[in-house]
């Protein structure tokens, strides 16, 4: 029998070269078999990356022109160019800030939650390795990202003030270092989270309260403005801004000393430059090699750690009492909620369907994040809307009267339009992904004695009445602060139902047809382009479908005419299309969930 | 004695692409019979065990369970069926109670007997402890005997199984081995694929094996025999005889 004499990836480099080949083959191999559509848009955004990097760099040249003009300068009253010198100690120092945080929830789902974890824990391959590979992989889309756009303006800054040729490949190298840096105590950090908490919770949490910060700080600016501040910028808020920035460029802040060390440098200051730089560079490789030396202990007995927690909860579960000893007996076929009256209402099916998927979305917090998006939305643009107060302006200048009536029924209308708004988010996730929802666990619903007309209908279900829910909570509260009457609630409480409904039926038909069972990663559930061509017509449908209630409205009151003949019409018209957009795409594509998951 | 068929195929044909999956497999299996269906890697099984069970449609040919037509009755067909796949994918964040439950639901099963019926497959599979713990927080081990209390729920007529013992420790392949044996007994169809000769071997009462997507051998333990060369007694021989002889001299030369 041969023996297999040992390998070289013991030892640590090799190992890494040979880690990273595999990630790169991996690419090659997916971009060499995926469709001829998909290499040309790979091709295309390849060098859409170029044209906007070269976008970038100039935009960057333009703005440090104008940095440099003495317009600016007589504008905000005071010279700039310690500004333009405090840049780079800005960029840098956001490189590093950024790079921490921002990889805390990749370097989690790299170090911990990957599946080829087991694999490579369990290959001859060093633990530094692996750890490095990981790390590398998670780093580098934020670092290219960081890089794009910093690297333009601080190799610009370099050519403005004729900085010496040492600066530009200290400025590259500064910007790896910082980068390893930030993402080795990043990793420390996750090594210490995941020792303390089970690592798929902590990133089912993080990737909730990321997507809440995100979303709130996004909209605060919208809420701010709304409330009156004033977006322009006058002379003396920039030279406070200036003057702030340019404080922060202080020696005694060890994140300063990068930026400061290669200013120096280009100036031609040696001895500050080589000390600051070198510092830099020490410190940063110094970070690194500990969390290096670290996850030689840590990351290992954190990963066997996990299985241990599991273990042990076994264990504890084996202990507990069991449960009492019954008879064995037949099972027959019956209704489900035999005893209720909503249960004669739906098959049992349905309402199997409708009680699991909302007890999923209820519990995986990836849901959650995306649910609650649209409420946050909803209550920053309603305070925008009481604030801008929903009146017309004060006069009527030259416009004409039917102009005026026709903005009036507009805003009359606003409640319902804030209603839509919200249910067209909390609809484009529910539904459109009612179907790709499921993932591999589709094999449960497909082998199952369950209709296509059943299943449709509990996903529409699924998808609707949270939405209108959501939609009424809004409709009714803008209603009430509004004082609309209760005829004309009424009439927005149909429209909104109505309009609703038919958008949910568009999705939801494209969404099936589009269905993506083969994900692993949530954030790859849309997939494809038929899920995003139904978000495309849903957004046409909706303002066609609102103004086919509010367009009769419009007509009768543009000609005079009693507000019942708009209403009547508004109601024929409106739910007659909008009930045929809730019924005919499902409908159509009924045969086609029947064969779904075959591909 | 072995009752009905309550699975029949005939001339199932599955083609992706260029590639034919399943090339004209035609075979019965009675009820009261455990039928194992083995073949090599990539040979055709799993293929026809979604045909079956309705998850593939053919591409020309019939399948009918318990006397339904998969294609033309898929309903009263997968009413008849349970089926526990090779990888247990189960919804992660639903407890092993409310899994059950939710597929009494789809099966439209009463209620109170789907209560009942969880608690005693609970146990039967040693989840009582965990039946309110989430599914993701289950072993491997435990998803797989998870999955088949899914496919048992609705007590089936016909049981079909994708390497049921795969990831099970002793005790808990011994007890599914024991559940087929006792569901054969009370008239149910098992049709169960393995790569365990051991277990087709001592648990099946015939033995269908498929190599390139084609039936290349259907029967009883002495039938296969019968077909195989002279002194061909195990059924591991036979195996390799009719799929895998040249592979396996492959290997020897690659061991030396």
């Amino acid at each position: 029998m041969r023996t297999i004499a040992p390998s070289r990836s013991y030892r640590f480099l090799p190992a890494v070269w040979k880690l990273i080949r595999l990630r790169l083959q991996i690419s090659f191999n997916g971009f060499k078999h995926a469709r001829t559509i998909r290499k040309i848009l790979t091709i295309v955004a390849g060098f859409g990356l170029l044209a906007f990097t070269g976008m970038v760099s100039f935009v960057s040249w333009l703005l440090l022109d104008f940095l440099r003009s003495p317009q600016l300068t007589q504008y905000v009253g005071m010279d700039v160019a310690p500004f333009l010198q405090a840049m780079p100690v800005l960029i840098l120092t956001a490189l590093f800030v950024g790079i921490l945080l921002s990889s805390f929830g990749v370097l989690l789902q790299a170090l911990y939650l990957s599946g080829d974890m087991d694999f490579l824990l369990a290959s001859p391959v060093p633990i530094r390795a692996v750890f490095v590979t990981k790390l590398l992989q998670a780093v580098l889309p934020n670092f290219g990202l960081i890089a794009l756009f910093g690297l333009p303006v601080l190799y610009g800054l370099g050519f403005a003030g004729h900085y010496n040729l040492l600066y530009y490949p200290l400025i590259l190298l500064t910007m790896i270092a910082l980068t390893l840096a930030a993402a080795g105590l990043s990793a420390l950090l996750v090594m210490l989270v995941a020792r303390l908490f089970p690592a798929r919770r902590a990133a089912e949490i993080l990737a909730f309260i990321g997507a809440i910060l995100a979303f709130t700080c996004s909209q605060a600016g919208n809420l701010y403005n709304s409330f009156g501040h004033s977006t322009d910028v006058s002379g003396a808020q920039v030279s406070n801004m200036f003057t702030l920035l340019m404080r922060f460029n202080t020696p005694w802040l060890p994140l300063n000393w990068a930026g400061q060390g290669l200013v120096a440098l280009g100036e031609g200051r040696w001895l500050t430059g080589i000390l600051l730089v070198t510092l830099t560079l020490g410190l940063s490789v110094a970070a690194f090699m500990v969390a290096l030396a670290t996850a030689e202990h840590w990351y290992y007995s954190g990963w066997a750690g996990m299985q241990v927690v599991a273990r042990r909860k076994q264990q504890l579960r084996n202990v507990r009492p069991a449960a009492r000893s019954e008879a064995s007996h037949p099972v027959t076929p019956s209704r489900v909620f035999p005893d209720l009256w909503m249960g004669h209402l739906l098959p049992a099916p349905v309402w199997g369907i409708l009680w699991k998927d909302f007890l999923l979305l209820r519990r995986d917090l990836r849901n959650l994040s995306q649910l609650i998006s649209p409420l946050i939305f909803g209550v920053i643009y309603s305070l925008m809307l009481f604030r801008t107060g929903g009146q017309l302006p004060a006069g009527q200048g030259d416009a004409p009267d039917w102009f005026i009536n026709s903005f009036r029924i507009l805003l009359a209308y606003g409640n319902v339009g804030m209603s839509l708004f919200v249910g067209w988010m909390l609809l484009g996730r529910l539904s459109g992904m009612a179907f790709s929802s499921e993932g591999r666990n589709y094999w449960m619903l497909k082998a199952a004695p369950v209709r296509a007309g059943h299943l449709l209908t509990a996903k529409f279900l699924v998808a609707y009445l949270p939405t209108l829910a959501l939609g009424l909570f809004f409709l009714i509260g803008i209603s009430f602060l509004q004082k609309i009457p209760l005829a004309g609630f009424l009439y927005s409480l149909v429209a909104v139902a109505m309009c609703l409904a038919g958008m949910n039926g568009i999705l939801l038909a494209f969404g099936a047809l589009g269905a993506n069972f083969k994900w692993e990663d949530p954030r790859k559930m849309s997939a494809g382009s038929l899920g995003c061509l139904g978000q495309f017509l849903a957004m046409l449908y909706l303002p066609l479908a609102f103004g086919l209630f509010i367009g009769p409205l419009w007509l009768v009151s543009a000609f005079n005419w009693s507000q019942v003949y708009g209403t009547l019409a508004g109601l024929i018209l409106g739910v007659g299309v909008t009930g045929t957009c809730a019924f005919l795409p499902p409908w159509l594509v009924r045969a086609k969930v029947e064969r779904l998951g075959e591909a | 004695m072995p009752g009905p068929a309550l699975i029949e195929t005939r001339n199932l044909v599955k083609r992706y692409g260029d590639k034919m999956a399943v090339n004209n497999v035609s075979l019965d299996v009675n009820g009261g019979e455990v039928f194992g269906f083995l073949g090599p890697n990539g040979a055709g099984k799993t293929t026809t065990i979604k045909m079956i069970v309705g998850l593939l449609q053919p591409t020309s040919g019939t399948v009918k369970v318990a006397g339904y037509d998969v294609q033309t009755q898929p309903l009263l067909a997968k009413a008849s069926c349970g089926y526990v796949p090779d990888t247990p994918n189960l919804y992660a964040k639903l407890t092993g109670r409310e899994l059950l439950r939710f597929v009494g639901d789809l099966y439209d099963l009463d209620r109170k007997q789907v209560a009942q019926r969880t608690d005693e497959l609970l146990r039967m599979f040693d989840l009582t402890a965990a039946a309110d713990d989430t599914v993701d927080s289950y072993s491997h081990g435990m998803q797989q005997k998870a999955s088949l209390s899914s496919a048992l729920m609705h007590d089936p007529k016909v049981l079909v199984l994708d390497e049921p013992t795969v990831g099970l420790d002793p005790k808990s392949a011994r007890l599914i081995k024991d559940i087929l044996r006792q569901m054969a007994e009370r008239g149910a169809a098992v049709f169960l694929s393995t790569h365990i000769l051991e277990i087709a071997e001592r648990m099946c009462d015939r033995i269908g094996i498929i190599n390139k997507g084609e039936l290349v051998a259907v029967g009883t333990m002495n039938e296969l025999r019968s077909l195989g060369k002279t002194g061909e007694v195990s059924l591991e021989d036979i195996f390799l005889g009719l799929t895998g002889a040249a592979e396996e001299a492959e290997i020897a030369e690659i061991l030396k």
